[in-house]
């Protein structure tokens, strides 16, 4: 019962109470960049979720069963990065082989992945958190994708209605978004300190 | 000859600068932007950070640029900046713990910094070791500096200071001295997307002046 | 098969090659920085509580014991015992537990006889500028705890903060944190004290 209790408080926790993008800046860059309309900020989570949830439990036994073992914790992040990295396309061969029509729906998204510093932050984190049980790991990688999935079509759905709104000139494009990103992150305080 | 090399050189090094200011101009390396300017201090040593990896990895790719693969590119250009980060958080842990402990896991972050694999792909990549070595320093400047910029004013509005010094006298509950109410909302993450969205509003309006 | 190998090298050998290369660089940092590094934490914790245990000449590492902290997980912590002249003077550990945002990390530091708490200092925390940080920047909080007794604390929001006795007054607008606190305290400080009487230490 006890596990059950922790698996579900750490993925409501990392997916709305520390959601990545908002309170912890991770994945800013494709946030800005993608979420112009829903359809497409919904592939990117989509893609995001799917890679994180590899990659974190990739790394997750990379880290706990090899590196901690060897003690060789230097060279953490090098082989961190060569794991997304490789996974990132892998995914992408696997889905154009086989599912063409994926591909095509989501697929330009995936070279975009290994630079979105969602997918690096969380394997740090989840090694910064000391968690010490694969399960536990995949689903906070499964919360995290699932919260910047969240946070992207939120976005984007108020960017949509905001194209038709009549924003001060040099403050259109980018600076009103990161405007409203900014007040997102205090409706998102209210979850605060509601999971522990 | 020499004089076009040097234009061309100096001009590399200014457009860093203002005119693609990663930051700014092109919005590149939101993450860190956002995450470590609550107050200068962590923000001027991401900066440092940045331009040492900015500078190592634009060297050795420029260097290797003839021996690149185009499938492989990727993968290398990520091996080379993971060890200098590597290299760089070691640094700070040796040195200066405390700011290695508040910068945490964003320094490690700098790996996935699209500053530094766009410069090595649009730049280093290309170009021989001066102009990639000038570009790095340029473009490394221009983000510290826009860093420092953003962390002084949330550092100064969340509790009246810029730098740990004191700049406002923050209003002590017992005794009521001073005037300055903290504003707390600056050093959460409220504070970082508004600053920044301002900022940016406000470089649009400049250039729009200029032009 | 052999034309495959060939083909393999040509397309790696660079990065093959730059692996090795920077693995041996990073190996090489890491044993000339590591000591350092190392130094650094123990030179944190010793500040810390040295600060708390002003008399205490030097911390040796006298046991490490696993700790309870809930949910079925566990930590090992380290108790160090202050040494004056030879004599112990107290005991002080480093106390983790989850925060309002995330994990908090205190060295707690006691007496001799595990009866009185010297107080407690924050070795990292990441809680809400201004509210929740004040357990690491502000005093009123912290000084609650020096030389309150060693038992179960309880958290008021209304009370006085100069009687040092086990009721704590909360830090305005961080009662969460100020929760947490008491919390990691109560679990640490008890759970040592069991572990330590066992091993016939006090």
């Amino acid at each position: 019962m006890d596990t059950v209790t922790v698996l579900l408080m750490g993925f409501i926790s990392i997916m709305i109470v520390n959601n990545m993008v908002f309170s912890k800046f991770l994945g800013i860059c494709p946030y800005l960049g993608v979420s112009g309309r829903i359809d497409m900020a919904f592939g990117m989570g989509c893609a995001v979720t799917f890679v994180i949830t590899l990659s974190g439990a990739l790394t997750w036994l990379i880290d706990y069963c090899v590196l901690q073992h060897l003690g060789l914790e230097v060279m953490r992040y090098v082989c961190f990065i060569l794991v997304i990295a490789g996974a990132v396309q892998l995914v992408e061969m696997y889905v154009r082989k086989f599912f063409p029509a994926m591909y095509d729906s989501f697929g330009i998204f995936l070279p975009l992945i290994t630079t979105n510093c969602a997918i690096l932050g969380l394997c740090l984190f989840i090694n910064l958190w000391g968690i010490d049980n694969l399960p536990e790991a995949v689903v906070l990688s499964i919360g995290a994708g699932l919260g910047f999935t969240l946070a992207i079509c939120i976005m984007a759905g108020i960017r949509e209605n905001l194209a038709l709104a009549d924003v001060p000139i040099c403050l259109k494009g980018a600076p009103i978004t990161l405007i409203t990103a900014g007040i997102l992150t205090l409706a998102f305080m209210g979850f605060a300190g509601m999971i522990r | 000859m020499a004089n076009a090399t040097d234009i061309s050189i100096s001009k590399t090094f200014i457009a860093g600068l203002w005119e693609e200011n990663p930051v700014l101009r092109l919005l590149l390396g939101m993450c860190p932007t956002l995450a470590v300017t609550a107050a200068v201090k962590p923000a001027l040593t991401m900066g440092c950070s940045v331009i040492f990896v900015l500078i190592c990895s634009n060297i050795v790719v420029s260097l290797m640029r003839n021996l690149l693969k185009p499938h492989l590119r990727i993968l290398m250009f990520t091996l080379t900046i993971a060890t200098f980060v590597t290299i760089a958080d070691l640094f700070l842990k040796a040195y200066v713990p405390d700011m290695s402990e508040t910068l945490g896991p964003y320094i490690p972050l700098i790996i996935v910094n699209c500053i530094i694999i766009c410069r090595a792909e649009a730049c280093a990549s290309q170009n021989g070791l001066v102009v990639s070595v000038i570009d790095a320093i340029g473009m490394g400047l221009g983000f510290t500096g826009t860093l420092c910029v953003l962390a002084g004013i949330r550092e100064l509005l969340a509790t009246g200071k810029v730098f740990e010094i004191v700049v406002f006298a923050a209003r002590d509950p017992v005794t009521n001295e001073g005037w300055f109410t903290p504003w707390a909302a600056m050093g959460m993450p409220v504070g970082a997307f508004v600053t920044l969205g301002l900022l940016l509003g406000l470089v649009n309006l400049i250039t729009k002046k200029q032009a | 098969m052999g034309k495959h190998i060939k083909f393999f090298l040509e397309q790696s050998w660079l990065l093959l090659v730059a692996s090795v290369f920077f693995g041996i660089c990073l190996a090489g940092l890491n044993a000339w920085w590591e000591p350092k590094i190392i130094a650094n934490e123990i030179k944190k914790f010793n500040d810390l509580a040295g600060g708390l245990l002003t008399e205490a000449e030097k911390f040796e590492p006298a046991e490490v014991l696993t700790i309870d902290i809930g949910k079925g997980k566990t930590v090992d912590t380290q108790v160090k015992k202050a040494v004056s002249g030879g004599d112990v003077v107290g005991w002080a550990f480093i106390a983790e537990g989850a925060g309002f945002q995330d994990k908090i990390k205190l060295v707690v530091a006691v007496d001799k006889q595990f009866n009185k708490l010297r107080g407690f200092g924050v070795l990292s925390s990441n809680e809400t500028p201004g509210f929740g940080d004040k357990i690491k920047t502000g005093d009123f909080y912290r000084n609650q705890f020096i030389g309150a007794p060693c038992e179960e604390f309880t958290l008021s929001k209304v009370g006085d903060d100069k009687k040092i006795d086990s009721e704590i007054v909360a830090v305005t607008g961080a009662t969460v944190t100020s929760e947490s606190v008491v919390k990691i305290l109560n679990n640490f400080i008890s759970q040592v004290k069991a572990q330590m009487k066992e091993k016939g230490y006090i």
